[in-house]
């Protein structure tokens, strides 16, 4: 599976590069308008991640050409322009998912997995890692056959989990995926550590291996 | 005091002053003149007695003439010059006294002195004094009541275009995209007034928008350091040798930059609510909202062990943009969960009047002149980015309310009026 990430920010570019990379994963780069849309004529990505101001052109054109030629790349926005508008503009052209700059980079993770998953894996409903199994529709998970007794919000963690499996996730980015940016509580990771706790603890006792590793009070890892 | 009322004070003031001088020195002048008249005419009689008793040796015999008044009394020497007085005299037909001018001489007939006396009636001098004063008051009248309608009729007019553009400039707000409609008027003063204010209003609304611009951009042009500090942040800590502390000072990195990206997208949003990108607007059943915000901050109440009550009016409808809906609240909820004491208490009253969400907190009144500013922290919270309060007040203020704050009880009141209830 190919990603490509359209930024004219290298730095921000690279760093996507290196958090996305995986064995399942190839990344590809594009810094400018015109490099991105040599890019896009000549091969296809299963997700492609757009930076809307490019030296030399718009991300919204570069869209408007994927449509245009039919590709079937999902396409996510990356901006700093967080408007209401934009996104409403961007998701209307076409693309898949919206994300303001700054963002985490587990979000990105989480947010390309959700779109590479309903592209390649578009008739498959269930996500399968280790004993552990999820039903997206039913918003559901099991160990071994046997349905787990989640709430919503821990039902979100392990997704959130399991977009970003092998990699360090930091507790602000966590906090932010499951109460969002409306609510102040920077510095307050309490209510985190209860649902992580909780939903550990579930996994556990349904006889499921500990695949969540805090990791220095910084994060927690989800690995298999 | 208004301008016409201060213009027709000195006015009247100067006009009754310069009646009443003018009136009072005319009356002194015309009675002078006019008793000199009389003195002449005593003078003249004099002389004609005194050539009468210089032809025939003897005064001549009494005629009484309405008037005046002749009389003649021996006397044993010369009494000296001749002199002028004013007296009071009964007249002969009347019963009254009247005024009168005196004359007395001293002649010599035949040896024998006599003091002659001729008085003349000042009675016609004093009806034309009388006449004089009249006429002076009905002028300063007929002034006063000229000079008014004039004030009120012509000078309303003439100074219309200032009240014009005086309007113009009360109805001007800084930022809103209105043109400013000043009259046109071929009075000189107003023109350069008007040009005047136009230029100035014109230069205040381009800084105005230049200042806006400029917090726009720049809080978007931070984004993307922002994202790339983070994104390296993100990366650093997948590296498994990261040590103990190392990991520490990544978390105060993590926090400082949560920080930093919060306080420049409530910059954002501040300039944004200024920019008017807020417009459409919904109604919203303001208690059913609530409910909402409640439960999505419920586990943050449930964690301090705040006790919430809510008195609601579930009736209460109110027209506006639910971005900023969800914002006020957003800010009104964290605000009063963030500064409140474990165990402690959140009221919420929603009534067709007002919403007030009031909390308890360790700390005594704040102070509420400085309370809404930006970064006009308490000194007391370290969590805070210093925009929730100023945020709450603009969005309040673009949608139509008012923020209020109180110190009762113990308890911190945040409360929103809407503007036609206050």
């Amino acid at each position: 599976m190919k990603v490509l990430i359209i930024e004219d920010e290298t730095e921000l570019s690279n760093s996507i590069c290196t958090y996305l990379n995986s064995e399942s994963f190839v990344c590809e780069t594009a810094y400018s308008f015109s490099m991105a849309m040599e890019k896009i004529s000549l091969y296809d990505y299963t997700c492609i991640i757009l930076d809307i101001t490019l030296p030399g052109g718009s991300g919204l054109d570069i869209l408007k050409e994927l449509k245009a030629s039919n590709k079937t790349d999902g396409v996510l926005i990356i901006s700093a322009r967080n408007s209401v508008d934009d996104k409403i503009f961007g998701l209307k052209t076409g693309a898949d998912d919206y994300l303001a700059k700054p963002f985490h980079l587990p979000e990105l993770g989480a947010r390309v997995d959700a779109i590479i998953r309903r592209k390649v894996f578009g008739g498959k409903n269930d996500i399968s890692i280790g004993e552990l199994v999820l039903n997206i529709p039913d918003k559901t998970a099991s160990v071994k056959g046997k349905p787990l007794d989640l709430t919503r919000m821990e039902y979100n963690l392990l997704l959130y989990f399991t977009g970003n499996k092998n990699r360090v996730i930091s507790k602000g980015a966590m906090a932010e995926h499951l109460w969002g940016d409306d609510m102040d509580i920077a510095g307050n990771y309490d209510f985190l550590y209860t649902h992580i706790k909780n939903l550990r603890k579930k996994l556990l006792q349904a006889g499921c291996p500990d695949y969540i590793k805090s990791v220095y009070g910084l994060g927690y890892k989800f690995s298999v | 005091m208004k301008l016409f009322t201060r213009y027709n004070r000195i006015n009247l003031f100067a006009t009754v002053a310069v009646f009443l001088l003018s009136g009072i020195s005319f009356y002194f002048l015309l009675r002078f003149v006019l008793i000199d008249q009389v003195d002449e005419d005593l003078k003249i009689e004099q002389h004609e007695i005194e050539t009468y008793e210089s032809k025939y040796h003897q005064l001549p015999e009494i005629i009484q003439v309405r008037d005046q008044h002749t009389s003649y009394a021996a006397v044993n020497n010369d009494g000296g010059r001749r002199s002028f007085s004013t007296v009071k005299l009964k007249n002969e037909d009347e019963r009254k006294k009247e005024l009168f001018r005196r004359l007395i001489f001293y002649i010599n007939t035949k040896g024998q002195w006599y003091e002659v006396e001729v008085s003349k009636s000042l009675e016609g001098t004093d009806d034309m004094t009388k006449s004089i004063v009249t006429i002076t008051f009905i002028t300063i009248l007929l002034i006063l009541i000229i000079s008014f309608i004039v004030n009120r009729i012509v000078l309303r007019k003439l100074w219309q275009p200032f009240y014009d553009t005086l309007a113009s400039m009360r109805r001007f707000e800084l930022g809103k995209a209105k043109e400013l409609h000043f009259p046109s008027t071929t009075i000189e003063e107003f023109t350069v007034m008007n040009d005047t204010l136009r230029h100035a209003m014109t230069k205040a609304g381009e800084d105005y928008q230049f200042l806006k611009e400029f917090t726009e951009n720049a809080s978007h042009e931070l984004q993307t350091p922002l994202a790339i500090i983070r994104s390296k942040l993100d990366v650093l800590i997948q590296d498994e040798h990261l040590s103990e502390a190392q990991s520490k000072n990544v978390q105060g990195a993590y926090d400082a930059i949560q920080r930093l990206s919060r306080l420049n997208q409530g910059l954002l949003l501040l300039t944004k609510i200024e920019n008017g990108q807020f417009t459409d607007t919904v109604s919203i059943n303001l208690s059913q909202k609530i409910v909402e915000k409640i439960l999505q901050f419920e586990e943050m109440i449930a964690v301090k062990n705040i006790n919430l009550s809510t008195t609601m009016d579930q009736t209460v409808h109110i027209q506006m943009n639910a971005a900023l809906a969800d914002i006020i609240l957003n800010n009104l909820f964290s605000n009063a969960i963030k500064y409140n004491q474990p165990g402690g208490k959140i009221n919420v009253i929603v009534n067709k009047t007002q919403l007030e969400i009031s909390n308890s907190a360790n700390a005594d009144a704040l102070d509420e002149s400085r309370l809404f500013r930006r970064f006009a922290k308490s000194g007391q919270v370290q969590e805070g980015i210093g925009l929730g309060l100023a945020i709450i007040r603009q969005a309040a203020a673009y949608s139509g309310f008012q923020t209020n704050y109180a110190f009762k009880d113990q308890l911190h009141h945040f409360i929103l009026i809407e503007n036609n209830h206050s």
